[in-house]
């Protein structure tokens, strides 16, 4: 990006006007608040937030000084600069803790001038943090949680380094406690408020347990009843599948409230005795202070404001609330690597320095460049030898009383703990796969061995019960990283597992992994970057680049000539009414030759065919050719069969290129030839019969049928998202016109901008509802009846998959045995279609935790509807999908 | 958020020279834009290779995805001269792409993504002298991906790009020959909306509506691609 303004825009003094040369310089036009010559309280505010760049521990005094010398003196901008400092750079709370005590401090004898404040006033520190409340009530309002909580972080410091009292930071927790008894608790707020609680426990515990034990076992409780209330939903969203157990702690994993807890009990246990070695806590080196002349500041006591939702009153046809709100679920985080290695969670040390990486990582997410930066600066921050020192870097004193951490491994396992959260990552996979890339471009050396640990302890971890998402998550990471470093990675370690069944996790993996490696490259260079072994397995990789399969194409093929003469027609850019007429003279003439059972079907099939061929050169062809023939394709798609028909043409045209299978069911959709929910049947209809699309016994999905399913189901759910956002955008419309229109009649002025809202419209005011609002009213209510059909034919495709009833046709034995922790532990044996099914199972699991907040909505009809088969069975299969259902739709406490 | 370090979302510092916004509204333009410029691309990326990296970015549940891309094309050749636009139907789906994709590779290129003021008519051609872009008849270095030696050298390496060249030799010009890619879901059998034929209010949907953008930009004549 080298033609970017370069020159960081601090015009100070100079001469000429601002607005006078904008128009020269019009390449920083988009900067220009920050061109702004900086008054003396940003200066002091830069300064706040750019504090120990160079030597945390040296710039707390210094600037701690330049605030005092600051005159006048500027509470609201050093409290603001604090604000900014400790929401946004959490690593650095320590030291701005150590910054305040010290502007707590009594005053040094004014030097010179008696202007100075009178002792008498309360000290500096005092004032900032009155005015640094008042941002801590904002956030609160908002409920904010992250910012909440590093507030308290900065609170629980500062009452450590004695400026704010101990029982009103106790109180602060416990007000935090107290949201976890609130009834019908949603678990976003409950999760927020016990992480306040609990880590403001962690960082002030030693002091608060000095002085009043009782308070911290009854916070300690509270969080630990919270956290056992929600037992069941953890179930459903631990990294490792386990079908048949309930164990919520499995190995290598760890869920963020559960070792916060350990952790909390452990210190409690040890009477919270003080680690100065756990972090950093450089207000201890101040000398004591005298209560009698600096007495601690008093947080003022809280409540924690209840959540707001705002209702829009829209609703289903049968009078469902359709409001979609996602709730957090527990959040579980992946180990790869041993104690010594990567900080333990369950230690307060390892607890503190993944709370702050995490938040690090949410914080900087708008930057991955500066993300990836200052987290491999992160260990200036921390204790001593916290972390292994840069080689080449000179040695520490006393290297062994740290816990030498490695920098690199704890980074890449944090981040993609993040990437691996189910049922969906606070932010898009790429972003985390493109900030691991940015550690690699930064430091090659050192992040490259880590994340080439990384991937191969992964990869083992496919056989031991992987997550089918995760696994998903990490094919896709891994080639776009590999996308990003010329593909090399060593293949070879892999060969020996070729004798696996074709379908165990690890083999899914690579295949996937490949065909993701494909689409961002080439079939060849890919190929070439294979040992021969695997080069040669088409359970590898397949053995043709992908392409189109156009089935008419070959003059042997009976149909030949019919196929042609449509290709021609198309390329000629026939009008749509002679293709389709076209169309019935050819089925007449197969009618009476006899040769084909389906004639409706074989003639939509030549017709698909032939215009995805016109339409394969590239993604801008197929829309060119599905837009010029629409009406053919609506001519086409007169009835559910003929529908399944299209998709069926398509995904066979397509069989050598699965992402363009996607595409073209997208376009499908999109251009309303077909509906979410004829995807979703036709998915289910496919992996049912012989012609499994993914060479897959029948009645299983892998990722690619996952993959078509979420297709269809998100489009389904983001029309639903669009209509009700054009119904609030003409509703507020509405609602300002009437406002216009009472304020143009007189009404009186002065209470219309007060209460304009609450302000009940006379009758007679009412107007007529707009006609566009009567479309996008009728337009809602139409998609939500799509968007209940879609879920709920997905919940009828898994019963029929996973536990079919006995008069189905189609029956998949593996579905009742894969589930028992015997089968779980003979793994080992397992065949193909054994996998398959544990697969399907996995994908099920998926669907009722990312489509949730959808699920609830619509719980009690999807539920009845949909589980119709399988009401009162009792096998296991049944008992599994009926549990996994009530959790996901929270129906199960 | 943008205090301690700066969002990677915000546009470049480009202008269009040739277009006739004026910059308040280009600044409008650009703060819903769901269209992103791609440049560095290699001669022989796909769109398919570019929809598989955009579309790690796209938002579906949200009502988005990528509704289309315009391969950017050599007027002379008809053949892609290294860049593209990527269309969303979200603004927040264009700004996923300049925060997450934006530097990193695709097709072992770095590429660089930026918001962009929204396709018009013609823009998918370059706009150099030899038909490519501007930015490749400056260039001294050898460049595989980009079609060799600067635009000098570049008619040697056509025997090498028939593949590509074929790929795109129907490409059209004029009203109509990009595709749209898929509007907004609308009722199938309502047939006449009730009260279409009245004046209609403004809508969110009635900014960067194709049609009228299409219109405006005869008077652009050569809309151009970017440096």
């Amino acid at each position: 990006m080298s033609y970017r303004s370069d020159e960081r825009p601090h015009h100070r003094g100079g001469g000429g006007g601002r607005g006078g040369h904008r128009r020269r310089h019009n390449r920083e036009d988009y900067n220009d608040h920050d061109r702004r010559v900086e008054s003396p309280e940003q200066i002091l505010k830069n300064a706040i937030l750019k504090m120990g760049e160079v030597d945390p521990a040296q710039e707390v005094s210094r600037l701690a000084n330049q605030i005092r010398e600051h005159v006048p003196v500027a509470v609201s901008a050093i409290s603001e600069g604090l604000r900014v400092g400790v929401t946004e750079q959490p690593y650095k709370i320590p030291y701005y803790a150590a910054v305040l005590r010290l502007l707590h401090d009594p005053t040094p004898p004014p030097v010179g001038d008696g202007d100075a404040a009178p002792s008498t006033s309360s000290s500096l520190g005092k004032q900032v943090l009155e005015d640094f409340w008042k941002g801590f009530q904002n956030y609160l309002d908002k409920l904010a949680w992250r910012e909440i909580r590093l507030c308290i972080h900065f609170f629980a410091h500062l009452m450590v380094a004695q400026v704010i009292s101990i029982e009103s930071m106790t109180a602060l927790l416990q007000s935090f406690a107290a949201v976890l008894d609130e009834f019908g608790v949603s678990y976003s707020r409950g999760k927020g408020a016990a992480l306040c609680a609990a880590e403001g426990l962690m960082i002030s515990g030693a002091v608060i347990k000095k002085s009043s034990t009782p308070e911290i076992s009854d916070i300690i409780n509270a969080i630990q009843t919270y956290n056992d209330s929600i037992f069941t939903s953890k179930l459903l969203v631990q990294p490792m599948i386990s079908l048949c157990s309930d164990v919520t702690a499995l190995e290598n994993t760890n869920e963020l409230l559960d070792t916060a807890l350990t952790v909390l009990r452990t210190l409690d246990a040890a009477d919270m005795v003080d680690s100065l070695t756990d972090f950093p806590q450089p207000y201890l080196d101040l000398p004591d202070l005298d209560p009698t002349i600096s007495s601690p500041f008093e947080l003022p006591s809280i409540l924690v404001p209840p959540e707001v939702i705002e209702l829009d009153g829209l609703a289903t046809d049968a009078g469902e609330d359709a409001q979609v709100k996602k709730e957090d679920w527990p959040e579980y985080g992946i180990r790869l690597f041993d104690d010594t290695v990567t900080p333990s969670p369950i230690t307060l040390a390892g607890f503190i320095v993944r709370s702050n990486l995490l938040d690090m990582i949410d914080i900087f997410e708008i930057n991955r460049k500066e993300c990836a930066r200052l987290l491999l600066e992160y260990p200036k921050w921390c204790v001593p030898d916290t972390f292994k020192a840069k080689p080449g870097a000179p040695p520490s004193e006393d290297e062994s009383a740290g816990k030498n951490w490695q920098l690199e491994s704890t980074l890449i396992e944090t981040i993609l703990s993040c990437l691996f959260a189910l049922p969906e990552p606070a932010h898009k996979s790429i972003f985390h796969i493109a900030l691991i890339t940015e550690l690699c471009k930064l430091s090659p050396s050192t992040v490259g061995p880590a994340v080439g640990k990384s991937i191969r302890k992964l990869y083992g971890g496919l056989s031991e019960g992987l997550d089918v998402e995760v696994a998903r998550r990490f094919a896709e990471w891994f080639a776009v990283h590999m996308s990003n470093f010329g593909f090399q990675w060593v293949w070879k370690e892999w060969v020996p597992d070729l004798v696996l069944s074709e379908q165990h996790p690890k083999r899914a993996f690579v295949r996937r992994a490949l065909e993701f490696e494909i689409r961002l490259s080439y079939h060849d260079r890919i190929q070439k970057t294979l040992p021969e072994p695997m080069q040669n397995d088409l359970n590898v990789m397949s053995g043709q680049a992908p392409g189109p399969d156009f089935e008419y194409e070959d003059p042997a093929n009976p149909h030949h000539d019919a196929a042609q003469s449509v290709v021609n027609l198309l390329r000629g850019r026939s009008k749509a009414d002679e293709v389709l007429s076209h169309l019935d003279s050819l089925k007449d003439s197969l009618d009476t030759s006899g040769i084909h059972m389906r004639v409706d079907s074989l003639v939509r099939s030549i017709a698909v065919q032939s215009l995805l061929s016109i339409g394969s050169r590239s993604f801008s062809h197929l829309l060119n050719a599905i837009e010029r023939y629409l009406p053919l394709l609506r001519g086409l798609a007169s009835n559910d069969e003929a529908k399944h028909d299209i998709l069926s043409s398509a995904a066979a045209f397509w069989k050598r290129n699965r992402q363009m299978v996607n595409i073209v069911f997208d376009k499908l959709m999109q251009y309303q030839i077909v509906d979410p929910t004829d995807v979703v049947a036709w998915t289910f209809t496919n992996v049912a019969g012989d012609r499994h699309l993914s060479g897959m016994r029948p009645l299983s999905l892998s990722a690619f049928e996952w993959d078509l399913l979420k297709g269809a189901l998100d489009k389904a759910n983001g029309r639903v998202m669009i209509a009700r956002r054009k119904v609030a955008a003409l509703r507020k419309e509405q609602d300002d016109s009437i406002a216009r229109a009472k304020a143009r009649d007189g009404a009186d002025v002065g209470s219309m901008e007060v209460d304009a809202e609450v302000k009940p419209i006379k009758q007679d005011d009412v107007p007529a509802e707009s006609p566009q609002l009567t479309t996008a009213l009728k337009a809602f209510v139409s998609l939500t009846r799509e968007q209940k059909a879609a879920l709920s034919r997905t919940i009828e495709g898994f019963v029929s998959c996973l536990a079919p009833s006995p008069s189905d046709a189609h029956q998949n034995p593996y579905a009742q045995t894969v589930v028992t922790e015997d089968a779980w532990e003979n793994r080992a044996s397992w065949g193909a279609d054994e996998w398959n099914t544990w697969e399907t199972w996995g994908w099920y699991r998926h669907f009722c935790r990312m489509y949730s907040p959808y699920l609830r909505n619509y719980a009690t009809t999807l539920g009845t509807v949909g589980f119709v088969k399988i009401e009162g069975t009792t096998t296991p299969a049944a008992l599994l999908m009926m549990k996994t259902w009530n959790i996901a739709t929270g129906q199960e406490a | 958020m943008a205090n301690v370090v700066q969002s990677l979302d915000q546009p470049s510092n480009y202008k269009d020279s040739q277009t006739r916004i004026e910059r308040q509204k280009q600044h409008e333009l650009l703060s819903k834009s769901t269209t992103l410029y791609i440049g560095n691309l290699s001669f022989y990326t796909t769109e398919e290779q570019i929809y598989e990296l955009f579309t790690k970015c796209a938002s579906p549940e949200d009502g988005g995805g990528i509704k289309r891309i315009i391969m950017g094309l050599d007027r002379h050749t008809r053949t892609p001269c290294g860049f593209c636009f990527v269309e969303y139907y979200t603004h927040a789906e264009a700004l996923a792409s300049m925060k997450y994709v934006s530097g990193t590779k695709l097709d072992e290129r770095i590429i660089r993504c930026d918001l962009d003021l929204g396709y018009k008519e013609g823009r998918q051609f370059g706009r150099g002298k030899s038909g490519g872009q501007v930015r490749d008849e400056h260039r001294q270095d050898y460049d595989p991906g980009r079609g060799g030696w600067g635009a000098q050298a570049q008619r040697l390496e056509i025997e090498r790009r028939r593949e590509v060249e074929e790929r795109y030799a129907d490409a059209q010009d004029g009203p109509g020959a990009v595709a749209g890619g898929g509007g907004d879901w609308k009722e199938a059998d309502g047939g006449t909306i009730p009260g279409s034929a009245l004046k209609r209010g403004r809508s969110p949907e009635d900014e960067g509506d194709n049609s009228r953008m299409a219109h405006r930009s005869r008077l652009d004549d050569f809309e151009a691609e970017r440096m």
